[in-house]
């Protein structure tokens, strides 16, 4: 069975045809060609699969497709500015050594994201709290914490940018 | 993941008499997570999920002001939602003590209270403090609306009284004196995307003064099928100061009333030596909390 | 000390922002038109005959390209000790033997296939103890053998042990366990297998060993009936390895099998489950260790004897002895040293590489062995680690020659940060672990060596083609800064290839914390020759000797009149474009000069060895047993600190997943079947665990290291149980010898402690 959504995806307007068992994994993954989410268990264990859903942090592989109409959905691809500006998230995560292997990459700048967006100067405890569902194998995490830490200090030291999102 | 049709009614009515219509083809959806995962491992293979996301009035926490007062949750409350909540943060943190640990923010955010429940997993973080809490459930269904106890809710592992087409709609609380605590806790080998060895839960009731206990909760999850209440424990309890020494006694009454069995992730001595020393530490804390109360 | 631009700077990860932003390709975000997806059938019991295989079904099933059983396939067998096949025939050995393959147009339809397929099997006695399989009349896992117990060399005996143990005053013996656990990368292993109009493979990859994966798919291309084709691998984006990645598993043979047989790309990716079913993690051990020390403290002999269990088919976990030799004979100075490891056959699953390759398992005994040794003669445990440390020099007893070593400083420092000997509250317990590691390559293979090609195109840009591997861990990055401080140019203007057999030279792999020193020096080969060449260049056009030139900044300058300068694109543009126009490569195999060990094991392993200690202070539970990391300090001996950043990355990655293996990870095997196949039950440390560790960084200055640098992937993770272990004992009086050291075994030792103390 198929139904037709629309919602916003990483602030552009997409209106397609999905089928009720997909997840938004699959949506973004096999549908979109967006492979920057990723999948490492497929039962919301690993948070790999990290999306925001109305700036809340889901597991993309157990939220059907289905239930994105009408909201709005960031992935990783969307989270430097439309001319390649990094996040300050993302510059934080390279400068600050957090990135390895780079699978849990995604779902963890993302998690982070939502983290701040609500919390803008949160405790390492707050920031452990938040992370407990993105699992890294090769950081031993210290260096993310830093990283979400220097990207609160640098989010609250510069301009706030709205990066420009189209709205039909 | 196998196919199915996904349907989003838009009143209970309406979800009730897809389900009753479908039969055995057709299972509610809330959150997801849990039922999305057995779906995923062939466990479970339904042709037709019914949403009972879009349906108003299931996802309201309903204060009155005070815990002297009843409290309702709706069903569709996320984890988070009730994690976040100031009703729990302040008036039920045995609550707040649980769901702020089930699984991970992405599932919290997803995860319902309802779902929780209506899983009915012997480590049920969600169940145990309301257990504890003496609360009651609101089912609906094709033959209309009850209520009941939820700790009779469950019937065994992943088995509650459900019956075809009936919906969990609502968790009430019911009122407790101004003098009263809660804690919870889970107790795993890590510390986060932990599945329970033991969990426990302890409300304690004091009396106008003083830390004599008027009435007392104990309950215990992975120590049984389903959630249980050490009620020799809490009887114990009952008209005595609750200090360290008295609390060591309840703490082994309840070990001797649970029914743990040896399993992958705990041997059955273990869970019970657990139970002994957590209930006299989630006694503490709920004494701590009670003579804090605003009530 | 010279100064430096770009070495010992903390410079992020060169693919970092590909990562930061989704851009990164994984193999499974690779697709190519025609890919077909594979899938596997396990087997359903651990010991079992194939009656028949009934795979009609599946086959009319629309979508499915292929099935194939072992009755399709040529006989061929590969592995260590080739007693493995792609898929299995006559019968299954384990749960994760590989019983047939689909290929189908999407991967849903690959699973409904292998759900269509219809194995009769049956039964056979199986055997899942080591011990119990060693016995006469236990069933036999392969028939054509006499004895489960594998033919193999390990077997080291220096000195005279018996007349040392004679002569020893303190003597303890202990029996030791170690268990299962995996990896855990965060993706999961696949590759993508296809061939070319003339057959030609190409296989993409995530292999840590691209040289070594291109031979083994040429023997079973040749097996195949396509000998003389070619093999090219492209390695994808790696998510993690570990080690994982050390050996080539069936599903790569299966997968270039089904290519073949489709005539189409073929891609196989595993899911969570069969990632903890079906990939080889770390090989378990039963140890028996005894050591003993004079009256003054000093160690006399090191006995140790191990039973493997090797599982049904040999990877590279029965080769972990050769590795454990290393701490058993040099981890301290130890005059006599006995070891024999034998591995046995059983119906469980089977190991290979993993972060320390066997190093984590004898150290554990190792140094809770030397714990009690100290306790046994009354002796202060860092004081009786201080007065056995090896030091700078010495030649071991298996013949190892040190050359630097900070493992003393090591010691002190953690002495000094966990506050040795001070107050300590109730419940708490302060322990210490140190080790030995190589850290100038390791030569297990006939070749340690690895290859770099090196371009400088007409701007000044440098292109390195190395045989080297990077998966997550920064090859590609401190490469980079070797060679653009060699050259003097920016380290912008550096790019590092790896990832492509028909472009990039042969290396050995990337394992026994190799890549640092042995890639960086073959660059610094490469880049040495193009430097002379380039300052030959500008010499000529400059107008001055080389010897006065000088790089910085991709200029060429004079030492004495720094306004004398040329940019270097200019310079190579205008050797370029003239008469008998020139340009920049140079190439270089660097094979480091280490021993392969002789018939009794004696040998320089390796260039120069690193060395560490870590230190921990935990509080312990005394009614639940739950341990608390309270303080961990790790300090290292790494030659030098080519990249701060990347290197704390290292320490503090396999550190925590050190940590995993002393508290927390099993793989839980029942009679063959692994019953946590997944993270909620299989428990890697979460954000929330995670556990502060002090790094403490000691920079030795190896003569043969590229700038001074040694091996650092591995070490971090190779004391961790012991030093956790011993600090338990600290807290509680309890030693515990079996990991993971759960709450409930806490729990259990403190218990028995208490009944017998009555």
């Amino acid at each position: 069975m198929a139904r037709r959504i629309s919602f916003l995806l990483n602030g552009e307007l997409v209106e397609m045809e999905v089928e009720d068992h997909w997840t938004l994994l699959h949506l973004l993954r096999e549908e979109l060609g967006l492979t920057g989410t990723k999948e490492g268990c497929g039962s919301g264990e690993c948070g790999a699969c990290t999306v925001l859903v109305d700036g809340m942090a889901v597991n993309s592989c157990l939220f059907l497709a289905a239930d994105v109409d009408g909201k709005e959905v960031l992935t990783i691809e969307g989270l430097a500015a439309p001319d390649g500006t990094l996040h300050p998230l993302q510059r934080a995560f390279i400068e600050n050594g957090a990135i390895q292997c780079g699978f849990c990459t995604p779902g963890m700048i993302l998690s982070a994201k939502a983290l701040l967006d609500e919390n803008p100067n949160p405790t390492e405890e707050e920031i452990r709290h938040a992370l407990a569902g993105n699992l890294c194998r090769c950081t031993g995490y210290l260096q993310i914490f830093r990283a979400v830490a220097d990207a609160a200090r640098r989010i609250s030291q510069e301009p706030i940018e709205v990066f420009p999102r189209r709205t039909d | 993941m196998r196919r199915f049709q996904y349907l989003i009614p838009r009143t209970l009515d309406e979800a009730v008499s897809i389900v009753e219509s479908y039969g055995e083809r057709a299972k509610y959806i809330a959150g997801g997570t849990d039922l999305l995962v057995k779906i995923k491992e062939g466990k479970l293979r339904p042709d037709y999920l019914v949403s009972l996301k879009r349906i108003p009035g299931l996802d309201d926490v309903k204060w009155q002001g005070s815990t002297q007062s009843e409290t309702r949750i709706g069903a569709l409350v996320t984890h988070r939602k009730l994690e976040l909540s100031p009703v729990t943060r302040w008036h039920y943190p045995i609550i707040h003590d649980a769901v702020s640990n089930i699984g991970s923010v992405q599932i919290r955010n997803v995860a319902t209270i309802g779902g929780n429940l209506v899983n009915a997993v012997p480590s049920a973080d969600g169940a145990i403090p309301l257990v504890a809490l003496d609360a009651r459930v609101r089912i609906h269904g094709p033959k209309g609306e009850r209520e009941m106890e939820l700790l009779h809710f469950f019937l065994g592992p992943g088995q509650t009284v459900l019956e075809r087409g009936e919906v969990l709609t609502e968790i009430i609380i019911p009122p407790r004196n101004s003098r009263s605590g809660g804690a919870y806790i889970k107790f795993g080998r890590r510390e986060a995307m932990e599945l329970p060895i033991v969990g426990v839960g302890v409300v304690v009731e004091l009396e106008a003064e003083g830390d004599v206990c008027a009435r007392a909760a104990i309950a215990l999850g992975v120590a049984a099928p389903t959630p249980m209440r050490a009620f020799q424990a809490e009887k114990f309890l009952e008209g005595k100061e609750i200090n360290e020494k008295t609390l060591d006694e309840a703490g082994r009454i309840a070990a001797e009333e649970s029914k743990v069995r040896d399993s992958v992730r705990g041997a059955a001595w273990y869970r019970r030596e657990l139970v002994r020393v957590l209930v006299k530490r989630m006694g503490l804390k709920a004494l701590e909390r009670a003579k804090k109360a605003e009530g | 000390m010279e100064e430096l631009c770009v070495v010992g700077k903390p410079i992020p990860k060169l693919d970092a922002v590909d990562k930061a932003t989704g851009r990164a390709l994984y193999i499974h975000d690779i697709r190519i038109p025609g890919m077909l997806y594979g899938k596997i059938l396990y087997s359903k019991y651990p010991h079992a005959r194939i009656a028949h295989i009934d795979v009609s079904k599946a086959k009319k099933l629309p979508g499915v390209r292929a099935v194939l059983t072992a009755e399709d396939i040529p006989p061929f067998k590969f592995g260590f000790y080739k007693d493995n096949t792609p898929l299995k025939g006559g019968k299954v050995r384990s749960y994760r033997d590989e019983v047939a393959a689909v290929a189908a147009i999407d991967p849903d339809i690959a699973q409904e296939a292998l759900d269509l397929i219809q194995v009769h099997y049956e039964a056979l006695p199986a055997v899942f103890d080591p011990e119990e399989a060693m016995k006469e009349g236990a069933p036999l896992v392969h028939e054509e053998n006499r004895s489960n117990i594998l033919k193999l060399p390990w077997k080291m005996h220096f000195g005279d042990v018996e007349e040392a143990r004679r002569k020893a005053k303190y003597v303890v013996e202990d029996r030791l366990r170690v268990t299962w656990v995996t990896h855990c990368c965060m993706a999961t292993s696949g590759c993508i297998a296809m061939f070319d109009a003339s057959k030609n493979l190409t296989v993409y990859s995530n292999t840590q060993i691209p040289s070594l994966a291109q031979r083994d798919y040429l023997e079973a291309l040749e097996a195949m009936g396509l000998k003389g084709k070619r093999v090219r691998i492209i390695k994808a984006c790696i998510g993690g390895a570990f080690g994982s990645k050390l050996d080539t598993y069936p599903y790569e043979y299966i997968a270039i099998l089904l290519a073949h047989a489709t005539g189409k790309p073929v891609r196989i990716v595993f899911d969570r489950k069969e990632e903890f079913v079906a990939t080889s993690g770390r090989q378990p051990a039963i140890i028996d260790i005894s050591q003993g020390c004079d009256e003054n403290g000093r160690l006399l002999f090191r006995d140790v004897r191990m039973i493997l269990d090797n599982g049904a088919y040999t990877s590279w976990g029965a080769t972990t002895p050769s590795v454990m030799m290393m701490p058993i004979s040099s981890l301290y100075r130890v005059p006599n040293v006995r070891y024999e490891a034998i591995c046995v056959y059983t119906n469980n699953t089977y190991s290979q590489a993993m972060r320390g390759y066997g190093n984590p398992q004898a150290t554990f005994a190792i140094e809770s062995s030397m714990d009690r040794l100290a306790q046994e003669m009354g002796m202060d445990r860092v004081e009786f680690r201080l007065l056995n440390a090896n030091g700078p020099g010495e030649v071991t007893s298996q013949g190892f020659r040190i050359t630097t070593c900070g493992l003393k400083e090591c010691i002190e420092e953690v002495r000094r940060r966990l506050d040795w000997g001070g107050p300590k509250e109730k419940g708490e317990g302060v322990g210490i672990a140190c080790l030995i590691h190589v850290g100038g390559g390791a030569r297990v293979y006939k070749s340690d060596g690895c290859g770099t090609i090196m371009k400088m195109d007409d701007f000044g840009k440098v292109d390195v083609f190395t045989g080297a591997t990077d998966m997550g861990q920064g090859a590609d990055t401190v490469i980079a800064q070797v060679v653009a401080e060699e050259l003097g140019v920016r380290i912008e203007d550096v790019k590092v290839i790896h990832t492509d057999t028909d472009v990039c030279p042969w290396d050995v792999g990337a394992h026994a914390s190799r890549t640092t020193f042995v890639a960086c020096n073959s660059a610094l080969g490469a880049a040495r020759k193009i430097k002379e060449r380039l300052l030959e260049l500008a010499s000529r056009q400059m107008g001055e000797p080389p010897e006065m030139l000088s790089i910085k900044d991709g200029e060429v300058f004079c030492k004495d009149d720094p306004e004398k300068r040329l940019e270097i694109g200019k310079i190579l543009r205008k050797a370029h474009f003239s008469q008998g126009g020139q340009m920049l490569m140079a190439d270089f195999f660097y094979d480091p000069a280490n021993e392969n060990l002789d018939k009794s094991f004696r040998g320089n392993l390796s260039m120069t060895y690193t060395f560490g200690a870590h230190g921990v202070r935990v509080k312990v539970d005394e009614e639940t047993g739950k341990v608390k990391v309270l303080k961990y300090v790790a300090a290292h001996d790494v030659g030098r600190a080519i990249n701060p950043l990347l290197l704390e990355g290292q320490v503090y990655g396999g550190a925590l997943m050190g940590i995993g293996y002393a508290l927390t990870e099993q793989l839980i095997l029942e009679k063959g079947e692994v019953m946590n196949p997944n993270f909620r039950d299989y428990k890697i440390l979460t954000a929330k665990d995670a556990v502060p560790i002090e790094t403490y960084i000691v920079e030795t200055m190896d003569k043969d290291g590229p700038f001074g640098a040694k091996g650092i992937g591995e070490p971090g993770c190779v004391p961790t149980a012991p030093a956790i272990a011993n600090a338990i004992w600290d807290a509680v009086g309890v030693r515990l010898r079996e990991l993971p050291m759960t709450p409930e075994r806490v729990l259990a030792a403190i218990k028995e402690k208490r009944a017998n103390s009555g």
